[in-house]
């Protein structure tokens, strides 16, 4: 009885087995599968959503969408750049993210390969440019453009309007205060938060790209007014925020602001989304926050970064097919994809956008746009600008430090390695 | 694993190594001796001994990114005690590596200690509250932290709430986001953690102990005072040297809890900074092109640490029990 029962199984088994094995390749020797990788585990079934329009497009062509945490992810790609088994084609984070992998030599250049970069704004390519500027190593795909959230519900239930000056924004403040809500969710004991926090509210005080060009230059620092004001803006909307900020988490300061307990949330297009899907009543409006007073201009900025990009493995085998792939997601059809699958701002030009939150933010990084300075240009060695500001700016919300003490801790940390050009 | 091992090494020593040289030959054979270690000693050399190594070695050179650049013997070093911002952050996270040592060889010894030999002399219930106390201890500490942070949140935690229902409003703080608070914090969670761990080795130790010394030592008229450190706490010391060494390792290399709490920046404001978080900056976050040489020069300074203090503090321990037996 007993090897009835084994011989079953065992039969059993290998149709399993037998069911699960590859059935082989349909028609002639062009077929290929690339492999790329990728850290938005969220994102999955969106971007199986739009390679299967390039499968169907290329036919022999599967693309194995494998995506890793977030947390191991430089570990996981590390490994796969550098060992054998690894990806075809990566997405890449961007700036200093992907700068060891162009000095290790484990990406392919692409400049003169693809010949629709040429159309991409330079500001969204500086983020998978090699750090001399020389090379561009990758595709981007994403900008992520900061913002300051707002509950248009509790805006119309207070009368307030979007501001668009600093005044009528302290104003705005003033009155969701006096009401007894939140007027700023924000969580200052992700420290990782502050850096894009103080950018997102400071960046129309110092300037934005001009200033950017003055601190490459030399002709200004850190330690300028107009950037020390836009430090000093930020420690002055600390009234405005939850009790206690630095022992507040992020995930709290989104919960408050799902919850309609607090009126503005100060983030990045990246919340959008998941905004929407927690809260779908929550009636979101989004402006950029005004210049400050000190201000250099009374002109309102935008700040956006590149998000990150595909890139080539130089050790995959499949090179042409890798090529092919990743220039189209250089094309606008990709761009468009990306754009109303994942609901982000899209780096490909001329991407148009149905979702008007998403339409109103490229609209004005596009018409008066800023970097995020520290992240753009001085994550490249240690101790990074946004390394500094993680710690100096929780002292500032704790009220150990002040605004020009920030400023010259950013300063002396920056210069360590840091020589502007002239 | 280790624990067991060294509780009962000392025995299990003696009555071998009279014998050892008669007997092993017969018990069982070199190649068959080789076939059973082979495996592990595989398992270990690829997964521990290897990568080891090779952080070891990657110290010593100066990296492009990815790519190993030039030999630099020390520099990585010299920069760690000389260059901002190791210069600060790293007698800092040691200082709190330090601490959360101190607070862990304290609970353990005394509250973990009590607590086992209380259960010890519980004659109903004793599996029940073992069991209870040892829970947090099978639960990740990734876990643990996380359902801490929740508990002690300013906006919507239980704890501050609570102080404000009885009317102790003072005590309420945001005890994650004060940098004079937070560490403690992490101090106290890790001890409520792992407090069950003392309690079990603990509590096997005494069960080791023979109930006729206590007699003897109860007819003689000692005091229970007087047994307990006369007769119990001396049989223990194995005990003690294993908790304690065990608590030094988990304290220095200490990562999920206090990345739990503060995230790799050790906030607030680097208050819960430690070596493992400061390691992880290096080699994931800084976006230097030299992480990996400063991270393996990080990491293998760390082991010599963790390593040299723990063989010493072993020998040392043992030598002091050879001497009460």
């Amino acid at each position: 009885m007993k090897k009835v029962i084994l011989a079953t199984a065992m039969i059993a088994v290998s149709g399993l087995l037998a069911g699960c094995a590859p059935s082989g390749p349909t028609d002639g020797t062009d077929d290929v599968t690339i492999n790329l990788w990728s850290w938005r585990t969220e994102d999955v079934e969106k971007y199986n959503s739009i390679f299967d329009v390039y499968e169907e497009a290329n036919p022999g062509v599967t693309i194995e969408f494998q995506a890793y945490k977030s947390t191991e992810w430089a570990q996981i790609l590390t490994t796969g750049l550098t060992g054998s088994n690894g990806p075809d084609v990566v997405m890449v984070q961007a700036y200093g993210r992907i700068q060891p992998f162009i000095e290790g030599g484990n990406l392919v250049q692409l400049d003169g390969k693809i010949d629709a970069l040429d159309e991409f704004d330079p500001k969204a390519l500086a983020g998978s440019t090699a750090r001399d500027g020389s090379d561009v190593y990758g595709v981007p795909f994403a900008s992520q453009i900061l913002t300051m959230f707002y509950n248009k519900t509790i805006f119309a239930d207070l009368g307030l309007e979007e501001p668009t000056t600093w005044e009528e924004f302290i104003d705005a403040n003033e009155t969701v205060l006096a009401s007894g809500m939140t007027p700023l969710a924000v969580g200052g004991r992700d420290a990782w938060t502050l850096p894009m926090l103080h950018d997102n509210v400071a960046a129309s005080t110092y300037g934005g790209s001009d200033f950017r060009e003055g601190i490459l230059d030399g002709s200004k620092t850190f330690e300028d007014p107009a950037y020390i004001a836009g430090i000093e803006a930020l420690s002055n909307l600390e009234k405005y925020m939850p009790k206690d900020v630095v022992g507040v988490a992020y995930t709290e300061a989104q919960t408050l602001f799902i919850a309609e307990q607090a009126a503005m949330f100060p983030g990045g297009s990246f919340e959008q989304s998941f905004f929407e899907t927690q809260n779908p009543d929550l009636d979101l409006g989004v402006f950029s926050i005004p210049a400050a007073p000190g201000a250099v201009s009374d002109e309102t900025l935008t700040v956006g970064y590149a998000d990150g990009s595909f890139a080539i493995n130089a050790a995959s085998d499949k090179q042409e097919a890798a090529l092919d792939l990743v220039s189209w997601i250089a094309t606008a059809e990709f761009g468009q994809l990306f754009a109303d699958t994942v609901k982000q701002p899209s780096s490909v030009p001329g991407v148009k956008y149905n979702d008007p939150i998403l339409k109103e933010l490229t609209d004005a990084y596009a018409a008066n746009g800023a970097p995020y300075l520290l992240l753009s240009d001085f994550r490249w060695e240690t101790p990074s600008g946004t390394d500094i500001m993680n710690v100096e700016l929780q002292n500032l919300l704790l009220g150990t430090t002040n605004a020009s003490e920030v400023a010259s801790k950013l300063q002396e940390g920056i210069s360590t390695w840091f020589t502007p050009t002239k | 694993m280790v624990h067991a091992n060294q509780v009962t090494s000392t025995p299990a020593r003696r009555s071998s190594t009279s014998n050892r040289s008669r007997k092993t030959g017969r018990a069982m054979s070199r190649t068959a001796a080789l076939t059973f270690v082979l495996p592990a000693a595989v398992l270990f050399g690829v997964f521990t001994l290897y990568p080891m190594l090779a952080a070891f070695g990657y110290s010593f050179f100066s990296w492009n990114g990815t790519a190993r650049g030039d030999f630099a013997l020390l520099s990585n070093y010299v920069d760690l005690f000389t260059k901002a911002p190791y210069i600060e952050q790293l007698p800092r996270a040691f200082g709190h590596n330090i601490l959360l040592f101190v607070g862990a060889i304290v609970g353990q010894n005394t509250i973990g200690l009590g607590l086992a030999y209380l259960l010890h002399r519980l004659k109903t219930g004793r599996q029940l509250f073992q069991t209870l106390y040892t829970m947090p201890y099978l639960v990740s500490a990734v876990v643990v932290g996380y359902l801490w942070t929740l508990l002690l949140s300013p906006t919507f935690g239980p704890l501050n709430s609570f102080f404000a229902a009885i009317g102790l409003e003072d005590l309420s703080r945001p005890w994650l986001g004060d940098p004079s608070t937070a560490l403690w914090v992490v101090i106290l969670v890790a001890g409520w953690q792992w407090v069950g761990f003392p309690i079990l080795l603990y509590g096997a130790a005494l069960g080791g102990i023979p109930a006729e010394l206590d007699e003897a030592a109860s007819i003689d008229g000692a005091t229970a005072r007087q047994s307990f450190f006369a007769i119990t706490l001396p049989l223990l010391v194995p005990a003690i040297t294993t908790v304690s060494v065990l608590a030094f390792i988990y304290s220095m290399e200490a990562f999920a809890l206090p990345y739990s709490f503060g995230g790799s920046t050790g906030s607030p404001a680097g208050s819960t900074d430690v070596l493992s978080l400061m390691f992880y900056r290096v080699a994931f976050d800084s976006g230097s092109s030299n992480g990996i040489g400063m991270s393996s020069a990080i990491a293998t300074l760390m082991f010599i640490f963790i390593f040299g203090i723990a063989m010493l503090a072993t020998v040392v321990m043992r030598r002091r029990e050879n001497r009460i037996k």
